[in-house]
């Protein structure tokens, strides 16, 4: 599981995170909702352990990320938003490569490759360079890194975005049975029917802050219209009154 | 992680070997043309420590005294330079590499990475000094017939003696990083570097060290080696590692220095990762922060750029080109090493003694024109190289705004052109003219010098823009390595063939004029006819050079765009 307790990133006089908590329990998908620079990359950057908090805890699997950072990490599956890969090699060496990062060894991990290669659907290109992969295929090419160590919990930034229809449903449909083996996963995404059909609970935040949260259902409750589409929820939660402004300026 | 510290080095070995692996066009090229360099470099200081070890053991104890004092001369010399390339690596591998995003998530633990990194930043900073001391210490070694224990103590000497300065810089890095964010450190430090590589030549110019070889200014012995050993201080480890290669040089081994290097070595390791695991992530932290742009209030560009008779659209491009320039301190800050060796360049010619052979100064200031000439030609293609040439390959992954608009690829890169050809000229042209000036060359050169020097930067820089065009390289991280590319080794070959061609066209012809004229006889019309000739070869040359370059490269862009 991963839990967030009053966390705040200050960059300066500037708060990117402001007094952020919230908690994703074992097999529950976590939707992370909020507009352009509310603070949502910020919040994932420092569960993965790649930012320190100005203030707040980190929690995943029960271990502290700043206090006890290895055993954090090694619980923890992230993607990345703008995912970091060796573009010299082949997609088998980088997942073996990772593999070994998270302490798997020995005659099975390049079982464990060929598993999650097969799974994302690039097994025909485990012996190209990554530098000759299209943005969909490494952004599949992270996940079965992110899935390989079986991790308790995952932290996944815009996991749709470049993925082409059956790429995006492999991912959702790979992400429903992770939760259903009980990984927890928190979500950011700006596909708000993604996060309606997926997510079981959901987060908005809005300039740094939590403005909403609870199931898809509380959250239009606390918008006001219990029967309306999450679209017009969201927008009305963060503001989407510029779109009329936007629609006269056009 | 469970394994050595050393499988975070393995994603770099495999990138390598799958480099090593691909062929891509202009490989041999480039093997050949740097393989040269390098073996004629190697050659030139084997050769050179070799002759001066064997002319100093005419000398007996004196000669030893200078070997010893030499050797830690050389090693001090290194010392500095390990230290500040020491602070410059560590900012990268610590801080700014890609690949800390992965190495970071992951359960690493902190000391591991730190060795990984270290290791890294030693390699990287210290492989150049290897390559250089390496032909002078076989040379040493191989003229004193040095057994072979002396050369199994270099490589005992030069590891710590690398890591120990590394591991100064590299403190100094973690220090800078958690006083100002990592990207603003590293600007700072990049312009700190060539401001001190620019004052430490012009200072060893402005002592004149040619004086030390003229017999009737030598100094004094006491006064001469008092100087000589004033920065050999027995506390660096410059001095040691000295030591210890002399004792071994003799058949002997010096316990004390040897232990002094590894002792130290190995405390400036175990210093550091404590350090590091205290404040690396902090530090790390904060280099995620996006840096303050400068020169946004820099509204002179805007005013310069609208009194310019340009369209609307060249004059965007400009004000885009001037301002990124401007905002990355790594590319101006090398104009300021350059501006360095252009004013010794201009020094030398004012020391230049040419009272001392009178009968030949009239005749060797005119030679000296063209040397000169060449010489401007020659840091034009340099300059050109390095700023011009990479300027579309600098529009990287934002390229498809260019191709998107309505601009044709026929203004975008004569944009370009110009916006390279105004700095260039006005720099070579001074230059020109200031030498000639104070060599007071004949007036008819100083013009023939003048014209030349335009169309040389008309030619250069047209086929910098156009090859630029034709081999860019947008995925490339800064603009060195787009000069250093294919089609940049390709501009450099081609450049200086256009200048032994251009200054044999112009030679020729002055050379005949100035010959008539100072025997006061006039030219005969043939010989006339063919001068002008050789002059109108040179336009000619430098035109076609200029505009066929440009040619090319918007043929080049305009396939691109299809």
């Amino acid at each position: 599981m991963i839990a967030v307790h009053n966390l705040v990133k200050q960059y300066g006089k500037f708060t990117a995170v402001d007094d952020v908590s919230l908690d994703v329990q074992p097999g529950e998908i976590h939707g992370f909702l909020g507009p352009n620079g509310a603070g949502k990359t910020t919040t994932l950057r420092m569960i993965a352990g790649l930012l320190k908090p100005t203030s707040g805890r980190v929690e995943v699997n029960g271990h502290d990320v700043t206090r006890e950072p290895e055993l954090a990490k090694g619980s923890l599956g992230f993607i990345p938003d703008r995912p970091f890969i060796y573009e010299k090699l082949t997609a088998a060496e980088f997942l073996r490569f990772h593999a070994g990062l998270y302490g798997l060894d020995g005659n099975g991990v390049m079982d464990r490759v060929h598993e999650m290669l097969d799974l994302f659907e690039l097994r025909r290109w485990e012996n190209e360079l990554v530098e000759s992969f299209s943005h969909g295929m490494k952004q599949r090419l992270v996940m079965c890194a992110a899935f390989l160590h079986r991790p308790r919990a995952v932290a996944v930034d815009e996991p749709m975005v470049g993925l082409d229809p059956r790429g995006a449903r492999l991912i959702k449909d790979v992400f429903r049975r992770m939760s259903e083996r009980g990984v927890a996963i928190l979500m950011s995404t700006h596909t708000l029917e993604v996060a309606q059909e997926m997510c079981q609970r959901l987060s908005i935040i809005l300039k740094g802050k939590i403005i909403a949260q609870g199931t898809v259902d509380e959250v239009r409750t606390l918008a006001g219209d219990p029967g309306d589409h999450l679209t017009s929820v969201f927008l009305r939660l963060t503001g989407g009154s510029a779109l009329q402004e936007l629609d006269e300026a056009v | 992680m469970k394994g050595p510290f050393t499988y975070l080095l393995l994603p770099h070995l495999w990138s390598s070997r799958n480099r090593a692996g691909r062929r891509e066009r202009g490989d041999l090229t480039r093997a050949c043309l740097f393989g040269g360099v390098g073996i004629g470099v190697f050659l030139a200081l084997f050769s050179g420590a070799a002759w001066l070890t064997l002319q100093l053991q005419d000398y007996d104890e004196l000669g030893d005294y200078l070997l010893r004092l030499g050797l830690s001369w050389i090693f001090m010399t290194f010392l500095a330079f390990l230290a500040f390339s020491g602070i410059v690596t560590a900012l990268s591998t610590f801080f700014l590499s890609d690949d800390l995003r992965l190495l970071l998530t992951a359960p690493v633990a902190a000391r591991r990475l730190f060795y990984a990194r270290f290791a890294r930043t030693v390699a990287q900073s210290s492989w150049m000094v290897v390559v250089f001391v390496t032909p002078i210490l076989l040379g040493v070694g191989l003229a004193s017939c040095a057994p072979a224990s002396f050369y199994l103590t270099s490589l005992l000497t030069i590891v710590p003696f690398a890591i120990i300065p590394v591991a100064v810089g590299t403190a100094c890095t973690l220090l800078l990083v958690n006083v100002f964010p990592a990207r603003r450190a590293r600007d700072l430090l990049m312009l700190m570097g060539f401001l001190f590589a620019g004052a430490i030549v012009i200072l060893l110019r402005m002592i004149r060290p040619e004086q030390l070889v003229r017999a009737e200014s030598l100094p004094d012995v006491t006064g001469f080696f008092s100087t000589l050993q004033s920065p050999v201080t027995p506390l660096l480890p410059s001095f040691w590692a000295g030591e210890l290669l002399f004792a071994s040089l003799k058949g002997g081994w010096d316990f004390l220095h040897a232990g002094a290097l590894w002792t130290t070595a190995l405390a400036s390791c175990v210093g550091l990762r404590m350090a590091d695991e205290r404040w690396h992530f902090s530090g790390y932290s904060r280099s995620q922060e996006a840096p303050k742009a400068r020169f946004t209030k820099f509204r002179t560009l805007d005013v310069i750029a609208r009194a310019l008779p340009l369209s609307p659209v060249r004059k965007q491009l400009l004000v885009k080109d001037l301002k990124v320039f401007l905002r990355d301190v790594s590319q101006w800050s090398q104009l300021l090493l350059l501006l360095a060796l252009m004013l010794i360049y201009l020094y030398n010619f004012r020391v230049l003694d040419l009272g001392r052979i009178p009968y030949m100064s009239g005749f060797v200031k005119n030679v000296y024109a063209f040397v000169n000439l060449a010489m401007a030609g020659f840091v034009l293609s340099t300059v050109a190289v390095r700023f011009v040439f990479p300027m579309v390959s600098a529009e990287g992954p934002a390229f498809w705004l260019i191709r998107k608009s309505p601009i044709t690829m026929h203004d975008f890169l004569w944009s370009k052109f110009w916006t390279g050809l105004v700095p260039i000229l006005l720099l070579t042209e001074t230059l020109t003219i200031a030498a000639n000036e104070l060599l007071d060359v004949d007036p008819f050169l100083k013009i023939v010098a003048a014209v030349a020097i335009v169309l040389l930067s008309l030619a250069l820089v047209g086929l910098a823009t156009g090859l630029g065009a034709r081999y860019p390289r947008f995925t490339a991280d800064n603009p060195s390595q787009v000069a250093g590319s294919y089609g940049g080794v390709a501009f450099m070959i081609l450049a200086v063939l256009l200048i032994i061609v251009m200054i044999v066209l112009l030679g020729w012809p002055s050379t005949n004029y100035l010959y008539y004229q100072l025997r006061h006889r006039p030219i005969p019309a043939g010989r006339l006819a063919m001068m002008g000739f050789s002059f109108m070869a040179a336009v000619g040359l430098s035109v076609i050079t200029w505009l066929h370059g440009m040619r090319s490269g918007v043929q080049a862009l305009d396939a691109m765009s299809n």
